[in-house]
Order: structure tokens, then C-alpha cells, then sequence
């Protein structure tokens, strides 16, 4: 066997140059194809990873707890006592990275020129600036200093629809736990920058001046809690209940099912992606060696005189094709780690605005090889490509000697 | 040095006396007054409301009643298609009924600003009424005469902390109660919306602020004008009448 190679290779080798231009198109098919898929796989990856990460550093978190039927009626009526015993030994324990504890209600924001309604996030903002980036994010003034600070932080964009400033006073109207409407001036702050969608819903104050205001001592609506990796989610989540089995305990999954479902679909999407690619590919490759092979009737008809067997012609052929589709895959491969090479510092999105916030990515994009995926795709496009090519391979072992002799003299 | 000390003694009990006698009206007990001119321990008064945009324009008529400063009912009579909504405000809470649902509402936080029957008011600014009386400092700035009558200018700045988006106001009361104007300033102090009284009239045997029309300042061609056209103030009321089963079935 190992002759036999060592004899077919080089034959293999030189009849891919008989016919440089076909070879080279092919090789050119062959690597951009694969540049396609890895770089779309690149790019798709950095997508959904700052999709995620911009869900979760928001407000989201990775676990969620709340008091059962918070979730669907979000008020005060639904709050939990802080975390305490076996649940705060488990958050606190090195399972988890870091939790914040909130009371989260809907509540009315009034300026002398509008009334809009907003989602008020009593944090503390120790908690809060290790799982959220939005404290971070402040443009204008400052976030909030303590737990009971009486000040509040709004989005960008709800400043400017209140036509109000850092340094006004805005009136917040809550539903209190008594259910009396509750309601209180608050001075803006600061003024924080996130998706527009987040700066219009969300308004930030102190978890203790929110506690009082909506009169429900040291209740809280939820904890926002943070592992790691999305891996041993369900694990901590089933733990979680064990712990705490009257509240209400979700991973993001659950909580934020649109974005789970966009870090998820990239994945589907690369392999949609590859098929396609992939049916185009083997449709040029496919086409290119049936040609060779038709050109070259008479060559294998000489060589099965000769006494080459059939199947050994089919392997030569075979091996051209392997060389062939392995030189356009290492081309491939190449291109796309200049692709990703040519952006050192991400890909900076901001040419398409805030369009890129609809679909919940960041403003940049950092791309990042994943030499796994690299080689897995690398592999399979060349596996089927030769598996493709053996179509043509077995047509030029069917060719008969007498017959293809004869042809090629007339 | 005693005859100096005896001028000086002099002419302080003198500037004293002059700050007396030329003592302004204090600024709250003129509001107040206006407050009660306007709505009396009680009032039954039937009013006429035109919302005026700049293509269209429609009236609307109602009977309003109100008990001391926070409690008030007001049902649309006219035209027909408003005839029976109904708005009760009761201390802190206020309710509408809807007659083609047939319902009681008790409005949440979230309609509170919604436009009360489509005018410059809102649902708010309904329930809100006395807090010029509660939720502001007022001074007095400016008093002027002015056919006979003297007019006293009113600057009301919110106490600190009070639930109050608006920087301050300036209120015009006549001396004899009667409201002239209510200007509502931004935090920048410019003017936002002003309520002017365009006629003083009798009613209900008091002068009375009898056409007031409010204005927002940075939309031109849109006010909304509320005339009353009779009323009746410090009588008896039944005690049925500021409840919700009195909202839905009205007795009256």
C-alpha cells in the first residue's frame, strides 16, 4: 500500500498541473468557500458572545430569583425577604462569581413636559457595579453613591424625552405595598448611555430610599446573581431551588428567551451556512474533476492496458482530488486568519448606529479563533469535498481499455 | 448719648409701626381665600368646557361638585356621546366611570397624566388641585391696583422634597378672592402653561373667576376655556353623593 502511494503520489501531484488554470479554480472555490464559513463563523461567534454578554451586563444577570409570581406581575405585592441561610451561603459561596439584590417595580416618571412610564431599580450600587455594566456608563453627572441615595440615574434618551437635565428634579409614582400610589421627587444625577431600549425603560435609585418609598421595610423584588460560564447554569439553578424552594429561581434561558435564542441560533446558523457553501463548492469541484476525467479517457484507458487496476486508478484519483481540495482548505484556512488578523482591536460597528442595538450586539465586535471550530469545519468541508469527488474517480475506474483506446483514434 | 439712645428707640417703634400699618396680606391667607372663593366649603356649579386645537374645536358641558379641598365629582352632561363619564375624586384616589362599559375605573399612576376629556388638563392636575395650598412657600411679590380693586402676585416655590415637577409658580389673586391667573414655570423658570380668568362675573351670588382659559406656552392655537355658568356654594350635600356606588348609579 505504502508503494503504491509513494508511486501514486508524485503521479497524483504532477497531473494537478497538467492543467494549471482548472486547478487553480478549483483551489480558488475551494479556499474563499472556506474563507466564508470560518470567517462567517468568526464573526457570528463575536455576535452572539456580545449579544450575550450585553443581555446579561445589563440588567439580566445569569440566574434570577425572585418571589413566585413576580415574574408575571412584577409589583411590589411580589417581593421576597434578602437572601439569607442555605441561599446566601450558596451565593456567597465560589460557586458564584457575584450577586446584587434589587427591588425592581414599575413606576411613572414625570417632568414639567412628560409623564413616561420607566421600570425603577432600587440597587445598591456596591452590588450593582459588579453586575451591571450600566454604572459604568455614566455620560453625565455621577451614578449613585449609596444605598440611599435619594438622587436617580436615567438613560440618555429618557432625558431627552422628559426634557429634563442633571440636576432637575423629576417625580416618581409607584404603587406602594398598601397599594396607595406613592409618589416622590427625585433629582437626576446622572445620565447613563446603553441601548436605547434599556435608557428608555430603566431608572436607577437607591435600594433603600426605593424600600421606603414603596413602604415595604427590607423586601426586595430580586436577586441578579452570576457564575460564569453558561455551562453548569442548570446545575446551580437545581442547587438554588434546593436551597430556596418558595422562590422563583431562572437562568437566563427563561428569563431573556429572545437573546438565549439569538447566542444559540449563530451556532445553527454557521452550519446552515456550511451546507450551503458547501453544496456550492462540491457542485464546482464535482464539475472540474468530471471534466478532467472525460479529457483524460484515454490517458486511463492506456494506464488499465498497461495493467493498472481499476481500483487503483480510482484511487489515484481520488488522491488527486484530496491534494487538490487540500491545498484550496489550506488557502482557505490562511485567508481567514489574515481576515480575523486585520482586526486587532474588534470591529467596530459603529457605522450602523444603533441599528446593531436591535439585534442586541455591542458597539464592537471582538473577534476571536476558535481553533477548534477552525479545524472541525476545515476537516468536514475536506471530507466531503473528496467524498464528492469520488463520483468522477469511480467513472474514470469504469472506463474500458478497448474502448477508450478506440475512441481516442478516431 | 441718652437723647440718641431715645431717638433710636423712637425711630424703631415708628419703622415698626409704619411696617405695621403697611403690612402686606400674607401671601397663604390670600391663596387660601381664592381657594375658597373658588370651591366654598362645598359647591355645586355646572360648567362649560371648549377644547380649541388648531383644526377643530368641540364643547362639552358638566356638573361639578366638591367637598372641602379634596373631594370632587364631576359627570359630563352634554353632548350626548361624553353624556354620564363620570370622574370622583376622593382624597387621594380617583376613579372614572365609563357609562358604555358601564365600569368603575380607579386610575392608575399611568393615566394620571392622560388628558382629561381630551383638554389641557389632566387627570393630575385634577387630583393635584390643592397642592398649590400644601406643597409650595408662597411670597408675595407684586401688588398693583386696578379699577378699584388691588391684585396681589403670588410666586409659590415648591417645598423642598415635595412631589413637585414644576419650578415654581405665579399666582394673581384679587383682593376680594378671585383668582386672575396661574402661570406653571420649568425648572429653568420658563414659563410651560398659564391659566388666565378672561371674565369675572357673579355666580352663586360671589364674584367668581367665570371664563378661565389655560394656554401650554410652546403650542400656540391650542387652549382649552372652562366657563362657569352657575353654581351654588356652601350648601348641604347628601353624603351619598362623593361615593363610587353614586359614580356608577347616579342619584343625582
Amino acid at each position: 500500500m505504502m508503494s503504491r502511494l509513494r508511486l501514486l503520489l508524485p503521479l497524483a501531484w504532477r497531473n494537478l498541473w497538467r492543467n494549471p488554470r482548472r486547478t487553480v479554480i478549483t483551489i480558488l472555490v475551494v479556499g474563499v468557500g472556506l474563507w466564508s464559513i470560518l470567517s462567517f463563523a468568526v464573526l457570528l461567534e463575536a455576535w452572539s458572545r456580545s449579544s450575550r454578554d450585553t443581555t446579561l451586563k445589563l440588567t439580566t444577570g445569569q440566574i434570577e430569583i425572585h418571589a413566585q409570581g413576580y415574574l408575571d406581575d412584577p409589583t411590589v405585592a411580589h417581593r421576597m425577604a434578602p437572601p439569607s441561610g442555605d441561599l446566601e451561603q450558596l451565593l456567597k459561596s465560589s460557586e458564584f462569581q457575584t450577586f446584587a439584590s434589587r427591588v425592581r417595580v414599575g413606576a411613572i416618571v414625570q417632568s414639567e413636559y412628560k409623564t413616561l412610564p420607566v421600570t425603577l431599580i432600587g440597587a445598591s450600587p456596591d452590588a450593582e457595579r459588579k453586575v451591571s455594566v450600566i454604572p459604568s456608563q455614566v455620560r453625565d453627572g455621577r451614578y449613585l453613591s449609596g444605598a440611599d441615595d435619594t438622587g436617580i440615574v436615567l438613560g440618555r434618551n429618557l432625558v431627552r424625552r422628559l426634557k429634563t437635565r442633571v440636576g432637575k428634579r423629576v417625580v416618581l409614582m409607584v404603587q406602594a405595598a398598601d397599594g396607595h400610589l406613592a409618589e416622590r421627587a427625585f433629582e437626576v444625577v446622572g445620565v447613563f448611555a446603553a441601548p436605547e431600549q434599556t435608557e428608555n425603560e430603566f431608572a436607577f435609585a437607591g435600594i433603600k430610599t426605593v424600600q421606603t418609598l414603596t413602604g415595604i421595610a427590607d423586601g426586595i423584588s430580586e436577586v441578579v446573581a452570576y457564575s460564569g460560564s453558561d455551562d453548569a447554569l442548570p446545575e446551580l439553578v437545581a442547587r438554588l431551588r434546593k436551597a430556596a424552594p418558595g422562590l422563583d429561581i431562572q437562568s437566563w434561558a427563561t428569563i431573556a428567551p429572545l437573546e438565549y435564542a439569538v447566542s444559540t441560533l449563530f451556532n445553527q446558523f454557521i452550519l446552515m451556512w456550511l451546507w450551503t457553501m458547501f453544496a456550492l463548492m462540491a457542485i464546482g469541484i464535482v464539475n472540474t474533476q468530471l471534466m478532467a476525467v472525460f479529457e483524460r479517457t484515454r490517458e486511463f484507458g492506456l494506464l488499465q492496458a498497461l495493467g493498472m487496476r481499476p481500483r487503483l486508478v480510482l484511487f489515484e484519483v481520488a488522491l488527486e482530488s484530496t491534494l487538490l481540495i487540500g491545498v484550496g482548505v489550506a488557502l482557505g484556512v490562511v485567508l481567514a486568519l489574515l481576515s480575523v488578523q486585520a482586526f486587532p482591536n474588534g470591529l467596530d460597528l459603529g457605522f450602523l448606529g444603533r441599528g446593531a442595538e436591535m439585534v442586541g450586539a455591542g458597539h464592537i465586535l471582538y473577534l476571536h479563533v476558535n481553533p477548534a471550530d477552525f479545524a472541525l469545519y476545515s476537516l468536514l468541508v475536506w471530507v466531503m469535498s473528496v467524498l464528492a469527488t469520488l463520483w468522477p474517480a469511480r467513472r474514470a475506474s469504469k472506463v474500458s481499455p478497448v474502448e477508450a483506446m478506440a475512441r481516442a483514434a478516431i | 448719648m441718652k437723647t440718641a439712645h431715645w431717638l433710636m428707640a423712637i425711630s424703631l417703634i415708628w419703622c415698626s409701626a409704619s411696617i405695621a400699618s403697611a403690612a402686606p396680606p400674607d401671601a397663604e391667607a390670600l391663596l387660601r381665600a381664592a381657594y375658597d372663593n373658588w370651591r366654598a366649603n362645598s359647591s355645586t356649579t355646572e360648567v362649560a368646557m371648549t377644547v380649541h386645537r388648531p383644526d377643530w374645536q368641540r364643547s362639552l358641558r358638566m356638573k361639578a361638585w366638591t367637598r372641602g379641598d379634596d373631594d370632587a365629582l364631576v359627570r359630563f352632561v352634554a353632548p350626548a356621546q361624553d353624556a354620564g363619564n363620570a370622574t370622583l375624586k376622593l382624597g387621594d384616589d380617583t376613579w372614572v366611570f365609563n357609562p358604555k362599559l358601564n365600569q368603575v375605573i380607579k386610575l392608575p399612576a399611568s393615566m394620571m397624566e392622560q388628558s382629561w376629556m381630551g383638554s389641557d388638563f389632566s387627570y393630575n392636575d385634577l387630583s393635584k388641585a390643592n397642592d398649590l395650598l400644601t406643597k409650595y412657600t408662597h411670597r408675595l411679590i407684586d401688588t398693583k391696583t386696578d379699577n378699584g380693586h388691588t391684585i396681589y402676585t403670588i410666586e409659590a416655590i415648591p417645598k423642598p422634597g415635595a412631589p413637585v415637577v414644576w419650578g415654581k409658580q405665579v399666582v394673581k389673586v384679587r383682593d376680594d378672592g378671585v383668582l386672575l391667573a396661574e402661570t406653571y414655570f420649568d425648572q429653568d423658570m420658563k414659563p410651560v402653561r398659564e391659566m388666565t380668568t378672561e371674565q369675572v362675573g357673579p355666580v352663586g351670588g360671589r364674584a367668581y373667576p367665570k371664563v378661565m382659559t389655560m394656554r401650554p406656552s410652546d403650542e400656540p392655537g391650542k387652549w382649552t376655556r372652562i366657563e362657569t355658568l352657575s353654581g351654588e356654594f356652601d350648601k348641604s350635600e347628601p353624603a351619598y353623593l362623593f361615593t363610587l356606588s353614586n359614580l356608577q348609579n347616579p342619584r343625582n
